[in-house]
């Protein structure tokens, strides 16, 4: 049993490797700037990404210090159950890879963002409907990266919270600098040298875990403080949610910018196929992996776990007292790795305010169910903490620096992909559509988009959307690139300033789910659906972005789970409805009103 | 087959891919950016000319 902070190991040694893993990813991002002449060399590399390199840009750009968090996080809160979400990941991207399901026909058309899609399919004006809620929804998803990965940062390497701001602003800058200038073209490169110290640092990390708690540790934390849950998802988790993360993941794998661009930059649409069978079983190791993390800090902290003086008095005064206990020290044990005091406080609050709240109507006496959320909700903050404190707590100098190393690289990949994604969309989809005037309203004639595909109209780099746009080839390329500023600008104003309503990962998943079930209801219909029409679509986006809003507005008390499925079902609706009432038949009605 | 045995297997699976994968990247994937710098390259020249 140890009171004593934690203090990390982190050394000068260790500050160098980290320090000469960032200097050679911006090195090497950007020396590759001479290759990049048009915007299909800055946004899809011209289309020549071949299977490995394309497989570890897709996980780079998908793997972030976020990501680690938040999927350790999960496992420290739902155990072995949070599992089930990387094998859905795994089934879903061996169905994609194997069928071609959507990304094929993508592929082929040689478009360069998936809004693009929808000009050919539907009109200018869903483009922009779609371009405006996945820069929305993206942006948001995006703005709470640096506060969470300075949380990790800050545990880690023991730097004190006033340069931590500054810490931030450095690695979205050294993102910044080659993904403005490189585009596509340095991120494939610098992904390749990211995904190795990535994949190193979490070889180690893993290998720590194992040795501190072993597998057999990880089983008895999740047996004995779970209350009895912690392995059966079906239960713990609800089919409600399942079928929410097939869907989701489904919609990831196809439709999510940052992905469908990898898809659009390979080769060919076999090596896009390929990329997604070999990708499923990372994809399986990106959420496991870092569940296991938090499972076995779980473990670790239980390990270390201080006894809780139960207070007398009656069941309702025990519950005031522990709550005030709890209120005195819980922040500051938090700050400084005292988890071992936090967790069995909190752990005893939420149980003995839930024993409170069954005896009496929570209508009645509405303080025990308020405080146990309020424990709920800081186990909550503990797991997203345990897993860095662990690490910091037990990883030796040099390795501490690998480690970091490995995760700086995931994140700064990560930043530097989404900054390419969101921006593209941004400028691709909504400012120069807007920019180029009215002229092209319409899809493309439904006998062409039927036959050929908007593939015919591909001679120009980037497909015929872009031969009506007024904008010249270099004036896109720099709208792209200050787009790419002004949204780096935006997250560090929107990481400051936003509190969280949960848990990471469901924040993550419903800000993305504000527009990933519309867009794979509306690409999968244009392309599978001879009755899908513009209204169809943009009443889908419409009522699936308004269903996801309302896990973000409290007062909804909507869950994750449900805003998540309510989601998709509106979406449906809507894309099935409006396709019915004004069919494409109808298409100079819509056009007219 | 109990819970705990079967996300035994899931997790070994995930990090014997994970291990293997990333090796077969690493081997693998200075080739293939040798190959898109020429291809660029190639590109830039055709365009130039």
């Amino acid at each position: 049993v140890s009171p004593a902070a934690i203090v990390s190991r982190f050394s000068l040694l260790d500050a160098a490797i980290a320090a000469a893993s960032l200097g050679v990813t911006l090195w090497i991002g950007v020396r590759v700037k001479r290759y990049v002449g048009t915007i299909e060399d800055y946004l899809v590399a011209s289309r020549g990404m071949g299977l490995y390199v394309g497989a570890a840009s897709l996980l780079s750009t998908e793997v972030g210090i976020i990501t680690y968090m938040y999927q350790a996080q999960f496992g420290f809160v739902a155990g072995f159950s949070a599992f089930v979400v990387g094998l859905i990941t795994l089934a879903v991207c061996l169905a994609v890879g194997r069928t071609g399901f959507v990304i094929t026909r993508l592929r082929e058309m040689r478009i360069l963002t998936v809004p693009e899609y929808f000009e050919k399919r539907y009109g200018r004006g869903v483009r922009v409907l779609a371009g405006v809620l996945m820069a929305f929804g993206g942006s948001l998803n995006l703005g709470i990266f640096p506060i969470i990965e300075a949380r990790f940062l800050a545990i880690v390497t023991g730097i004190p919270a006033r340069y931590l701001g500054w810490t931030m602003a450095g690695l979205l800058l050294v993102a910044l600098a080659y993904t403005a200038i490189g585009g596509m073209v340095s991120l494939i490169v610098t992904n390749y040298v990211q995904y190795v110290f990535l994949a190193a640092g979490t070889v180690v990390v893993t290998l720590v875990c194992l040795r501190e708690v072993g597998w057999g540790g990880m089983v008895r934390a999740v047996d004995a403080h779970m209350g009895g849950h912690g392995f059966n998802p079906v239960q713990d988790l609800g089919v409600g949610f399942i079928v929410w993360q097939v869907l989701l993941w489904i919609a990831l794998m196809t439709v999510w910018q940052s992905v469908a661009m990898r898809t659009f930059s390979t080769k060919d649409p076999g090596v896009g196929k390929k990329m997604f069978t070999l990708t499923g079983f990372l994809f399986l190791g990106r959420a496991l992996i870092p569940m296991v993390w938090g499972i076995a800090a779980l473990a670790f902290f239980w390990g270390r776990a201080e006894p809780v003086a139960t207070p007398g008095g009656t069941p309702a005064a025990q519950v005031e007292q522990l709550a005030a206990s709890v209120n005195a020290t819980y922040r500051g044990d938090l700050d400084s790795g005292r988890l071992g005091r936090a967790l069995p406080q909190v752990d005893l609050l939420e149980r003995l305010a839930g024993q409170e709240k069954s005896r009496s109507p929570e209508a009645a006496r509405p303080e025990p169910a308020r405080l146990e959320a309020s424990a709920r909700d800081r186990r909550g903050e503990i797991g997203l903490v345990a897993m860095p404190w662990m690490l910091a707590a037990t990883l030796p100098t040099g390795l501490l620096g690998v480690v970091v190393a490995g995760m700086l690289a995931a994140s700064i990949s990560t930043y530097a992909g989404y900054f390419l994604s969101w921006a593209a969309v941004i400028a691709q989809d909504v400012v120069s559509p807007l920019l180029s005037g009215g002229t092209s309203v319409g899809p493309v004639p439904r006998k062409a988009a039927e036959l050929t595909g908007p593939s015919a109209s591909s001679t120009s780099p980037g497909g015929a959307s872009h031969a009506d746009a007024p904008l010249s080839n270099p004036s896109r390329l720099l709208l792209t690139r200050v787009t790419v500023v002004a949204l780096t600008v935006f997250i560090m104003i929107w990481s400051l300033v936003y509190d969280l309503p949960g848990p990471a990962y469901f924040y993550l998943q419903v800000t993305a789910n504000l527009f990933m079930a519309p867009t794979l209801i509306a690409v999968v219909g244009g392309l599978y659906w001879r009755r899908s029409s513009a209204t169809g679509a943009a009443l889908c986006f419409v009522l699936g972005a308004l269903a996801s809003l309302g896990y973000l507005v409290p007062w909804l008390k909507l869950d994750v789970a449900t805003a998540g499925n309510l989601s998709w079902a509106l979406a449906v609706a809507g894309f099935v409805l409006g396709s019915l009432l004004v069919p494409p038949a109808a298409r100079g009605q819509e056009a007219a009103a | 087959m109990s819970w705990a045995l079967v996300w035994l297997v899931a997790f070994a699976v995930a990090l014997a891919s994970f291990v293997l994968i990333s090796l077969a990247i690493a081997v693998r994937g200075i080739g293939e950016i040798r190959e898109l710098f020429a291809a660029l390259e190639e590109e830039r020249r055709r365009k130039s000319s």
